[in-house]
């Protein structure tokens, strides 16, 4: 039987930036294809190129032999290729059995009225066949994540799929709701739907699939029969990159504990997490997304606020849930999301590089227009951004430069503790480069670096001690002499072997 | 200037920042060229003082509310702050209080209204449209209440003045007025205020992640729209030498329309004094010589609402090409 | 965590208006009558009529602000069109002729939103500032009266004990509920507002569904104007002016949320019964005249009451 799918050199590039190339893949139906790669390596690009969201800029993609329309959602739909998102693109409103057919409703009397037996009866046998029964009259957002998602997939093959896509679909499920999701996947395998299956969770990935492909750096590395593949092969295959590169230097001894996190608990998202971070030092903070982690640095830079616990800086407490106290303390937070949280884009790169320091710039209530400039200029220089004037408006900056931003952005406010949340993540190798040694060159000047990221080369070619989080507490530590990949990876991944039926 | 980097290739029109600004000056320069040919009394500068003796308040209103937009924030209910700060004002005086002090406790109490519109907006995050929708209704319904719809009158001449008088050929109001507009201005284009209420306006998330206190801002540019209300208020008082609740009906509307009319975009992050000084102007202007020309009050209304609808039409026009 | 809101309100905003029944009823007897509830449900039934569009734009995620002025051209159309000092149109053609001016307004106003991209409170507000003008137009200062009975018929007539503003503003809830309810049109109306992102990719036709929101609103305005105009002897300049205020008001205190998705039109008919109900209770409790100049700061006071309990019911359902 030939493939279902097959692409043929799919490209994507942004700009100058190659997000993905050369990717000759194919999948077939009844197919459980897994998806693996570190974040960033073009996992996404691949299913939004799929699901047509995302125009070509190179190859073609055929699906039952015949070439597919790329860059059109409505095509990709009508070719049968549905995908299921992280974050469930529903309508948190409406109950199931509206989610399932809006858009396509049956209807009686003419066409003008719903048909709701129909539409109950129809909904019933989708949520059966995955194991899930039917609750009406409740709106989404009260339902559970694993529930939602059983809705969205009931909604993705109440009409002809072929090939679903699941994106990080157990990343907040429970045990038992990731059993119920494996079970529901072999159905519909046993239907004959082709599955691609993008996940972290390599246990999962090696009881389900029956092939994995690998990304890495924005190249389709390989694609090999899961059987007798092991966890070790996964991460080897993963990582690939060489962690020696981000080597830290010389290695400063540490100073005095400047940041002091007790006890800290924000239920559910972490409980009871403790730990120092000294001057000078760099700690990395690893795990899987959803581990709590973006949390832990939201709460300590006081923009959520704890059920307990406590932080101090230099042990002074810090007040709690208070964003300005945190920083006119010293804590500085470079966020995840920094074209939504870090950056005020449609601003200059001016105006951003002085947001934190605009009062005490001031001179008599008047902001000082050459003081700012010199500030900018000072910080544009220090982070080599690259960028016609400090006029330009961020947004235009590419995400290498936006993130240099960011960092210059705290470091005129001289900080005296760091909190770098995925420091670079999609950002190209370059700029990527210039941001460690960054970091290295301002932990070696005494400030305390706290590097959360789900990159392992980065957190072990950059950190001096790492930190895992698992589900909301810290699992564990490794000094940097002792840390692996694979060392930091079982302490990340859930304990429980799940224990997935194979077909 | 010289500039350097990709920028040279840019030509100058693309890199002007006053498109909006412009047209709209010509507009109205347009409009006065047109009226001074079609009624030369028109434009004379007693007619044009005469005229603008009722435009004051929507001008002095108009800036807060330029600031407000900007935060991507609206308050339909600064006409009904006009309201109840005048019943305050009236009510103060007829219990014999010296009307300059009546005065201060309406400018008081329209603060207290602005900071209660604030307070709820920023700190329990509710809509602004929703918040003072409600407060729209509820000023003046106070007002009305406690005033029981009665027309307070009787101000002395020396309080009068303040809406009626001339200091040099200048109408007092209009001398409040421009003081006030340059320190807005400066407030908006010169001080780390000013700055933050930009970057609110444009990420209200990142502009807390950045140290900017947010919810203090937020509460201070509607505290500032119930000031300038209960100012306003005392203006009206002193012109009309009446003070009733019914005063300022639908002006909010007015205000609105000559912000917008001036630049300020109403998702926030973009707006400008002088681009509103110019939307107060033409709204006026228009409004007054439609009047003056035709003498029929009614087409004033429907100017101002079709201007309103082609500006934004047109801003956006010009929006696509620049960018 | 298993918390409708809607209902919720629904339930509390009806036993409000409950319990001002009952302890109206207490205070002064005479509020208890088959004729008290007659005539307050008269007074409400325009509000009622536009309620029901209006829950489908802010459902929308849009607004709609224009209603009051768009009733007082209908009705100075209206009064030009029948009354036997100026057209004396026979009164079907009339109301034909008003419904299709309401319908075409809104059309105007949806255009503005779909296609010129203008954001519905700009739109609707320039709207509302023009239409005051143009009915002040078609007024010419004066006022319009002399009627057909045929037409004071619609607003004070009845079918056996019913009258007919109330007959039409139920026809009006009942088939807006049918639709809100059970038909595809109704339930996409809500996708889209509950998630304009998801809707577009689910291939809804998110601008023809405001565009016909913003329709409806327009001819049930204008029908609103037919049941509630000819009560008047004579229609003045001003009429239906910050009536949208009312409406809006009213859909909000009905639960209706302004950022979209989530609302009912049963919800905002009791919305609107409960802040009529102010002016009737007020003279009833016989508190004096000075009393009814309160009824605005009450109906104000209501819709931040309505706002606080929104805040403490998305307080205790946590971050959903």
């Amino acid at each position: 039987m030939p493939p279902l799918i097959v692409t043929h050199e799919l490209g994507k590039t942004y700009g100058t930036v190659r997000a993905l190339g050369g990717v000759s893949m194919s999948i077939d139906a009844g197919e459980i294809h897994a998806l693996i790669g570190e974040n960033g390596a073009g996992k996404s690009t691949l299913i939004n190129m799929l699901s047509g969201v995302v125009a070509l800029s190179a190859g073609t993609i055929s699906v039952a032999g015949k070439p597919l329309l790329t860059g059109s959602v409505p095509a990709s739909e009508a070719a049968g290729i549905a995908v299921i998102h992280q974050e469930s693109t529903a309508f948190a409103h409406l109950d199931a059995l509206d989610n399932i057919f809006v858009g396509r409703e049956p209807r009686r009397c003419g066409g003008l009225l719903l048909d709701k037996p129909r539409m109950r009866a129809e909904a019933k046998r989708l949520l059966e066949s995955l194991g899930e029964t039917l609750q009406e009259g409740l709106a989404l957002s009260a339902l559970s994540v694993a529930q939602r998602q059983m809705i969205a997939i009931a909604r993705a093959i109440s009409v002809d799929c072929k090939l679903l896509i699941l994106d990080e679909p157990t990343a907040s499920l429970s045990q038992r709701e990731c059993q119920a999701l494996f079970a529901a996947i072999q159905r519909l395998k046993a239907a004959g739907v082709a599955i691609l299956y993008v996940s972290h969770r390599l246990e999962e990935i090696l009881a389900l699939a029956d092939r994995v492909s690998v990304f890495r750096d924005g190249t389709h590395v390989e694609t090999r029969d899961a059987k007798g593949l092991n966890k070790d092969d996964l991460i080897r295959a993963m990582v690939g990159r060489d962690v020696e590169e981000h080597d830290r230097g010389v290695v400063t001894a540490p100073g005095a504990v400047r940041l002091s996190v007790r006890g800290l608990t924000r239920a559910p998202r972490f409980r009871n997490v403790s730990f120092e971070v000294r001057a000078g030092e760099i700690v990395g903070m690893a795990g899987l997304v959803g581990a709590g982690r973006s949390e832990v640095a939201a709460t300590i830079f006081g923009a959520d606020f704890p059920d307990a616990g406590s932080v101090s800086l230099d042990g002074v407490p810090l007040r709690a849930g208070d964003v300005r106290a945190a920083i006119a303390a010293g804590v500085a937070l470079v966020p995840e999301d920094r074209q939504h949280v870090g950056l005020v884009l449609p601003m200059t790169v001016g105006e951003n590089l002085v947001l934190t320091v605009l009062s005490s710039l001031a001179r008599g209530g008047l902001r000082s227009l050459s003081a700012e400039a010199a500030v900018a200029t000072e910080q544009m220089k220090a982070m080599a951004v690259k960028a016609a004037s400090s006029a330009v408006v961020a947004k235009t900056l590419s995400g290498g430069n936006q993130q240099k931003l960011v960092i210059g952005k705290w470091l005129a406010a001289k900080p005296k503790v760091l909190i770098l949340d995925e420091p670079t993540r999609g950002i190209d190798v370059g700029a990527r480069a210039e941001i460690y040694r960054l970091i290295r060159r301002l932990a070696a000047e005494g400030l305390a670096t706290l590097v959360i990221s789900s990159d392992l080369p980065e957190v072990l070619g950059l950190s001096d001690r790492i930190l895992v989080m698992r589900k909301g507490s810290i699992s564990g530590e490794l000094a940097r002499a002792e840390a692996t990949p694979e060392k930091v990876l079982a302490l990340a991944m859930p304990q429980e072997k799940p224990q997935a039926v194979r077909a | 200037m010289k500039s350097s980097g990709p920028n040279t290739n840019e030509s100058w029109w693309r890199q002007y920042n006053y498109w909006h600004e412009t047209v709209l000056a010509m507009l109205i320069v347009g409009l006065l060229l047109s009226a001074s040919v079609l009624s030369p009394s028109f434009t004379t500068v007693k007619t044009q003082v005469g005229l603008s003796s009722d435009m004051w308040e929507l001008a002095l209103l108009a800036l807060p509310m330029t600031l407000i937009i900007i935060t991507a924030g609206i308050d339909l209910s600064i006409g009904s702050i006009m309201a109840l700060s005048a019943v305050v004002l009236g009510m103060t005086f007829e219990a014999g209080a010296n009307p300059w002090v009546a005065a201060m406790c309406g400018i008081m109490a329209g603060t207290a209204c602005g900071v209660f519109n604030g307070l709820t907006v920023a700190k329990l995050k509710v809509h602004p449209l929703i918040v003072t929708l409600a407060t729209l209704a509820a000023f003046r319904g106070i007002a009305e209440g406690i005033s029981l719809g009665r027309p307070i009158s009787g101000f002395p001449a020396s309080f009068t003045e303040l809406g009626t008088g001339t200091f040099g050929g200048v109408p007092i109001p209009g001398l409040i007025f421009g003081v006030l507009a340059l320190l807005f201005a400066i407030a908006l284009a010169r001080t780390p205020f000013g700055l933050s209420i930009y970057a609110i306006g444009h990420n209200p998330l990142a502009s807390r992640y950045s140290g900017l206190p947010v919810a203090r801002i937020t509460v201070a540019v509607y505290a500032l729209a119930g000031t300038v209300a209960g100012l306003a208020a005392a203006i009206y008082v002193a012109r009309r030498n009446t003070a009733k609740a019914d005063i300022g009906t639908g002006l909010e509307l007015d205000v609105i329309t000559a912000v917008v009319l001036g630049g300020t975009s109403i998702f926030g992050g973009s707006g400008r004094i002088l681009g509103t000084l110019l939307g107060v102007l033409a709204i006026h202007q228009t409004r007054k010589f439609v009047g003056w020309y035709w003498d029929r009050e009614e087409l004033n209304f429907i100017v101002v609402g079709v201007l309103l609808i082609a500006a934004v039409l047109l801003n956006r026009l010009f929006d696509k090409k620049t960018k | 965590m298993m918390f409708s809101f809607l209902r919720t309100r629904e339930v509390a905003v009806a036993g409000l208006i409950l319990l001002t029944i009952i302890v109206v009823s207490c205070v002064n007897g005479d509020f208890f009558s088959g004729q008290n509830a007659r005539d307050i449900l008269i007074a409400a039934a325009p509000g009622m009529i536009v309620a029901c569009g209006l829950t489908l734009i802010i459902v929308m995620g849009e607004i709609d602000i224009s209603m009051g002025a768009l009733m007082g051209l209908c009705a100075a159309v209206l009064g030009k069109l029948v009354s036997a000092d100026h057209a004396a149109l026979p009164v079907w053609a009339a109301s034909f002729i008003v419904l299709a001016l309401g319908a075409g307004i809104g059309l105007i106003n949806g255009l503005l939103v779909t296609v010129g991209k203008v954001p519905s409170i700009i739109a609707t507000l320039g709207m509302l500032t023009a239409l005051i003008g143009v009915s002040d137009l078609v007024m010419a200062g004066s006022t319009i009266g002399n009627f057909p009975d045929s037409l004071r018929s619609f607003a004070i007539g009845q079918v056996g004990f019913i009258p007919v503003p109330v007959l039409v503003a139920v026809l009006c809830i009942v088939a807006c509920v049918v639709l809100t309810r059970y038909t595809p049109l109704g339930r996409r109306m809500y996708a889209v507002g509950s998630n304009p992102h998801a809707a577009r990719l689910a291939g809804l036709p998110v601008q023809r569904l405001k565009l016909l929101a913003f329709v409806l609103t327009g001819a049930l305005t204008a029908l609103a104007t037919l049941i509630s105009a000819p009560q008047l002897d004579v229609i003045e300049a001003g009429f239906g002016r910050q009536f949208e205020l009312l409406v809006v008001t009213a859909v909000v205190v009905g639960g209706t949320s302004i950022s979209g998705g989530m609302g009912t039109i049963i919800g905002s008919a009791l919305g609107v019964i409960l802040l009529s109900l102010v002016r009737t209770v007020l003279i009833f409790l016989q508190l004096g005249v000075s009393a009814t100049y309160w009824e605005r700061a009450i109906q104000g006071g209501f819709i931040i009451a309505a706002v606080l309990a929104d805040h403490v019911g998305r307080k205790r359902g946590g971050h959903s």
